[in-house]
């Protein structure tokens, strides 16, 4: 790993002593030494185990479902089908989290008479154990009569098409109109036109989704779960009919969640059946069930039309991109609408038309996945660079270098990100860190790619969103930080704990974070949107900062100065420049104490808030600010078989600040696998809408033996509107990683595969169509 | 999860034998690894009424190297080929198999007898036995017999074990001086895959010519199978590049690749002859 900082855009004086620096993450040592339990882990006596019965074909009429048999087995205690309630539904639009309208997106928690995906649910179970409720599952009879359904988003915009959702299956529409397009291609001396594949794609969590509900002394229905999101509590108890108030969510460390536990899980069906109960209930998904149990991230065709002179200036580009929502709406207007902003990616493009849709089939509803829309346009838009500098014969980096975006300019929407842009700092060099290429041999032919890219950190500033934190020093001077955001593994509350006692002077081995229960920590929001640091992170900072110049100034009188000229570190609270003005920061606050000073702070921060963008033209603002990075590749292709191998993965990415840059360099790792395995070898099939790859001996994420080491390089512009100038990495890590990969296969064969993932036997293919033309 | 079934351990082979002799009326599975067959359990692919348990059958472990074969038990484990130098030495086409056949996990429990029971026609370990001219020894209460690897498949997913049987032994004659035996996968990853394409050759060489060659492949048909037409255009000559796309040509249309989830038939007929070509070139190179 590296890093890099620059003077443009750093601040100067920044002297930290917690930040920055790769400390153990607080959650680590539990989870090292198993001692941390997971969702999955609690108990309580008394429990009923739950099972989820599913439909087994994609689209059909329920004619007859019969639960007779399984509620008379011996040790079942309920079976619950739509019939029990036949006007529930349950939200699947992000907004209620922050009090903006929602859309209408509901879905029946059961089916009531009509199936539209395989795997949506019929009838739920609860039983004294697992396998009688499995049991009981096999006792259910039903009959579904199939119904002519649509599995391509193309096809399902056809007139006649089967309709899955509205009078024409569009889900989403959005736009933009910028500059004049027709004299942005007039202006140009080529123009170029290809269409590109994404995938489906499986977050393949290692924690499946797993949760336990019980019905508490006031009647609250308490839900310990394995969510992104514990603020689904209003949805929870809108759906099963009782006031917000009575649904109380507690998450726990969550063994990953990439976006696939952003939406409602199993978090409604353990409500109901422990309301109809009154026992705990507990429902657990094996592999299988998780495979069909949450959506998926959204397949796109997009295609790009890009003017260029021939110096390689872009002067207008044309996208139009379709995107599969399947079934139900969930998140895919907000996926379109990240697709549609990153359209033209971190390049200027001031003649600039997108067209941007969300289609609904019968295959499985698809919805956040880490990248969320904006990672798809990144797999077109940067494979479309690397077409248009072979076309024009200019080097791949200096095409890029005569495009990007820079400090101060205006992106798509005409809004001019606040921070730094530094993607040509990045691409520099990620590209130089690939070092003397590796040899080629007989068959094995290699390659480079290289891939740049804007990628929005915090949510959609409609949204308004906000996020609270707490912060507080006990009487011996530790520090506790309470704060509801959820913890994905990714270091997220040790990273409010670092910020924490970075402000109050303390070490990170003296502070204890509550976090993830929706009725005793303060609200955070979601942790989805590269939204976590930024959010939480500013409040964590705020309340300690606030509580901080209190401490401070009740010091200054201790010491007889000001406060400016008092300090704290590593538990001590001195005088600046005044080796003997020093006590124990313990000692200042048991003055305080004494004297009544409040020792906490509430703080919320909030997310610049705007509307939507303007419908017509898609101009405004988007997003608070964005992160801008590059990931370049090196690969084998067996030209043989099309055995595609990553020799070299490097990324650079400037993160603005580096909290804790171990978290944020296992952020890179990841995102390198992730964006690997997306590019290559995961492939989620789907045969009439049902998923025939449902288990990881089909699905393939790379392993330790595919994935080469990852070079980390960071850059720290300190720009950022996160703390200290903190950017974010959660998605930033992952979205270039695919592009980088398709373009060295390109380089390496000198044919490009347009549709991912490259399996070898489309590489194959696309050496025969060469070969043969 | 699991449909309820009735498990005999028994504690040495003769017990292991009776216990899978007396099966009337019932369907009664040997378990040594499970690797396969709980999967197919827990899918309700398989439902025994009684299991007979290997795992204390010591008689079923071991390894021996004779002055002229080799011979392992048929609960040896992936991992323990993977741990024994003289394998490496004396049968690598097995070692480049089991280097990459499933996972850890997989490999410390899967053994070479349920890899070959198991009838699948992606058995890994099978194409390498195969060029190895593998013998297996079958055994039950009534009798003992052996019978060449080759002839133990009948069709898919079929093969001449009866109920009863166990496979207690693999055997193989030593390498010949000089000679090469190598097995490439092609799959979707590089390890912990099916294989969609797997090619197993033995050549081995004396004066010039080619005296034996053994190429075997798996996933491409519905059985793992010998190419034996392509073996037959070798031996005896001295191999050149034309004679070698002959050959790998001829392996190739012996094969009988279905479509599937993980590749189309064309690819899979397509890699299995450049993989053949690859693999015997390459030997031949090192022979010569």
């Amino acid at each position: 790993m590296s890093r890099t900082e620059s003077d443009a855009g750093a601040r100067p004086n920044v002297q930290f002593r917690q930040v920055g620096k790769p400390l153990t993450r607080t959650d680590a040592p539990g989870k090292v030494t198993g001692r941390t339990p997971y969702a999955g882990d609690y108990v309580m006596p008394n429990t009923l185990h739950m099972r989820v019965l599913r439909a087994d074909v994609a689209s059909a009429r329920l004619t007859r479902l019969d639960v007779s048999k399984a509620r008379a087995l011996k040790g079942v205690a309920c079976v619950l089908t739509a019939a029990d309630m036949p006007d529930r539904t349950s939200a699947t639009d992000i907004p209620g989290q922050t009090g903006q309208k929602r859309l209408d997106t509901d879905q029946p928690i059961l089916v009531k008479d009509r199936v539209r995906y395989f795997g949506e649910p019929l009838a739920l179970i609860a039983a004294e154990t697992r396998d009688i409720a499995d049991h009981a599952a096999e006792l259910i009879e039903f009959e579904l009569e199939p119904i002519p359904g649509v599995y391509d988003p193309l096809e399902a915009l056809k007139p006649g098409a089967a309709l899955v959702y509205g009078a024409d299956n569009i889900v989403a529409e959005r736009k933009i109109r910028k500059g004049d397009i027709e004299a942005g291609f007039a202006e140009a001396d080529l123009v170029i036109e290809n269409t590109y594949k994404t995938p489906f794609q499986e977050h393949a969590f290692l924690e499946p989704e797993v949760g336990l509900a019980w019905v508490d002394e006031n009647d609250v229905v308490n839900i310990r779960v394995s969510t992104q999101v514990i603020e689904h509590f209003r949805p929870i108890a809108d759906a099963i009919g009782v006031p917000h108030n009575k649904v109380r969510v507690r998450g726990a460390l969550v063994g990953g969640g990439f976006g696939g536990k952003e939406d409602l899980t199993v978090e409604v069906y353990l409500a109901l059946l422990a309301k109809h109960t009154g026992r705990p209930v507990r429902l657990e998904y094996s592999r299988e069930d998780s495979f069909v149990g949450h959506g998926k991230r959204h397949p796109f065709v997009l295609t790009y039309r890009t003017g260029v002179t021939n110096e390689g200036k872009i002067t207008a580009m044309d996208v139009q991109m379709i995107a599969d929502a399947g079934a139900y709406v969930f998140l895919s207007p907000y996926v379109v609408l990240y697709a549609l902003v990153a359209a033209p990616g971190p390049y200027r493009v001031d003649n600039l038309n997108v067209f941007a849709r969300a289609v609904a089939t019968n295959n499985m509803y698809t919805s956040a996945f880490r990248g969320f829309g904006a990672l798809q346009a990144c797999a077109a838009y940067e494979q479309q660079m690397d077409e248009i500098a072979g076309t024009l014969g200019i080097d791949r980096l200096e095409l890029r270098r005569r495009n990007f975006l820079k400090t101060g300019e205006p992106m798509s929407t005409g809004f001019v990100p606040p921070s730094a842009i530094w993607t040509e700092q990045c691409a520099e060099q990620a590209w130089a860190a690939l070092g003397e290429p590796a040899p080629v041999q007989g068959p094995i032919r290699t390659g480079r790619g290289l891939a740049c890219y804007q990628q929005s950190y915090g949510r959609l500033t409609f949204l308004h969103d906000t996020s609270e934190a707490w912060v507080g020093v006990e009487m011996d001077g530790t520090v506790v930080v309470r704060s509801g955001v959820t913890d994905i593994g990714a270091g997220q509350i040790s990273a409010l704990g670092q910020i924490a006692v970075e402000v109050l002077g303390v070490t990170l081995d003296n502070v204890v974070i509550y976090n993830s229960d929706s009725a005793v920590t303060p609200l955070a929001g979601t942790t989805t949107a590269t939204r976590a640091l930024y959010m939480t992170g500013n409040a964590a900072k705020q309340a300690a900062e606030t509580l901080r110049a209190r401490l401070v100034e009740r010091a200054a009188r201790e010491f007889g100065v000001e406060a400016g000229d008092v300090d704290m570190a590593f538990n001590e609270v001195f005088v600046i420049d005044r080796p003997e003005k020093t006590m124990p920061l313990v000692n200042l606050v048991r003055i305080c104490a004494a004297e009544g000073i409040h020792r906490s702070e509430l703080a919320i921060f909030r997310a610049p808030f705007g509307d939507f963008l303007d419908p017509e033209t898609g101009q405004g603002q988007a997003h608070p600010d964005y992160a801008y990075g590059a990931h370049a590749v090196e690969v084998s292709v067996d030209v043989e078989t099309g055995e595609v191998e990553v020799l070299k993965s490097i990324a650079a990415h400037d993160v603005g600040q580096c909290i804790n840059p171990a978290a944020v360099e296992g952020q890179i790792q990841g995102g390198a696998q992730n964006g690997q395995g997306y590019a290559l070898s995961e492939e989620m099939l789907y045969e009439e809408g049902r998923l025939v790859t449902p288990s990881f001996s089909e699905y393939l994420m790379p392993t330790a033996m595919d994935m080469p080491r990852v070079e980390c390089i960071i850059l720290e512009s300190r720009s950022g509107v996160g703390p200290f100038g903190a950017k974010g990495i959660g998605e930033p890590a992952m979205t270039a990683v695919a592009p980088a990969i398709a373009n060295a296969v390109a380089d390496a064969i000198g044919v490009r595969v347009f549709e991912m993932p490259i399996t070898p036997e489309r590489v194959v293919r696309a050496l025969q169509q060469r070969d043969a033309s | 999860m699991y449909a309820p079934f009735e498990l005999d351990i028994p504690t040495d082979l003769p017990g292991a034998l009776a216990a899978l002799a007396n099966g009337a009326g019932e369907t009664v599975l040997p378990i040594a690894g499970g690797t396969n067959l709980i999967v197919d359990i827990r899918a309700r692919r398989e439902r025994p009424d009684r299991m007979v348990g290997l795992g204390e059958v010591d008689e079923l472990k071991g390894m021996e190297f004779g002055p002229e074969r080799i011979a392992i038990g048929g609960r040896t484990t992936v991992s323990d080929l993977l741990r024994a130098p003289e394998i490496a030495r004396e049968a690598p086409a097995l070692i480049d198999a089991a280097r990459l056949f499933g996972g850890l996990m997989v490999r410390n429990t899967g053994t070479v007898a349920g890899n070959i029971a198991s009838g699948s026609p992606a058995a890994d370990l099978v194409p390498p036995l195969l060029t190895l001219d593998a013998e297996l020894t079958l055994a039950s209460a009534n009798a003992t017999r052996t019978m060449a690897l080759d002839d133990y498949y009948l069709g898919y997913k079929e093969d001449a074990r009866t109920p009863d049987e166990l496979i207690t032994r693999i055997a193989w004659p030593r390498l010949p001086a000089n000679a090469v035996n190598s097995f490439y996968k092609l799959a979707r990853r590089k390890g912990d895959a099916i294989t969609v394409t797997g090619v197993a050759v033995t050549l081995a060489a004396a004066d010039g010519r080619c005296t034996r060659a053994r190429i075997a492949l798996c996933s491409v048909a519905p059985v793992v199978f010998r190419a034996r037409q392509a073996e037959a255009l070798l031996e005896g000559r001295a191999l050149t590049p034309a004679l070698i796309d002959e050959a790998a040509a001829e392996a190739a249309a012996a094969a009988r690749p279905i479509d599937d989830i993980r590749a189309s038939a064309d690819y899979r007929r397509h890699t299995a002859l450049a993989l053949t070509r690859r693999l015997v070139g390459q030997a031949w190179d090192r022979l010569a």
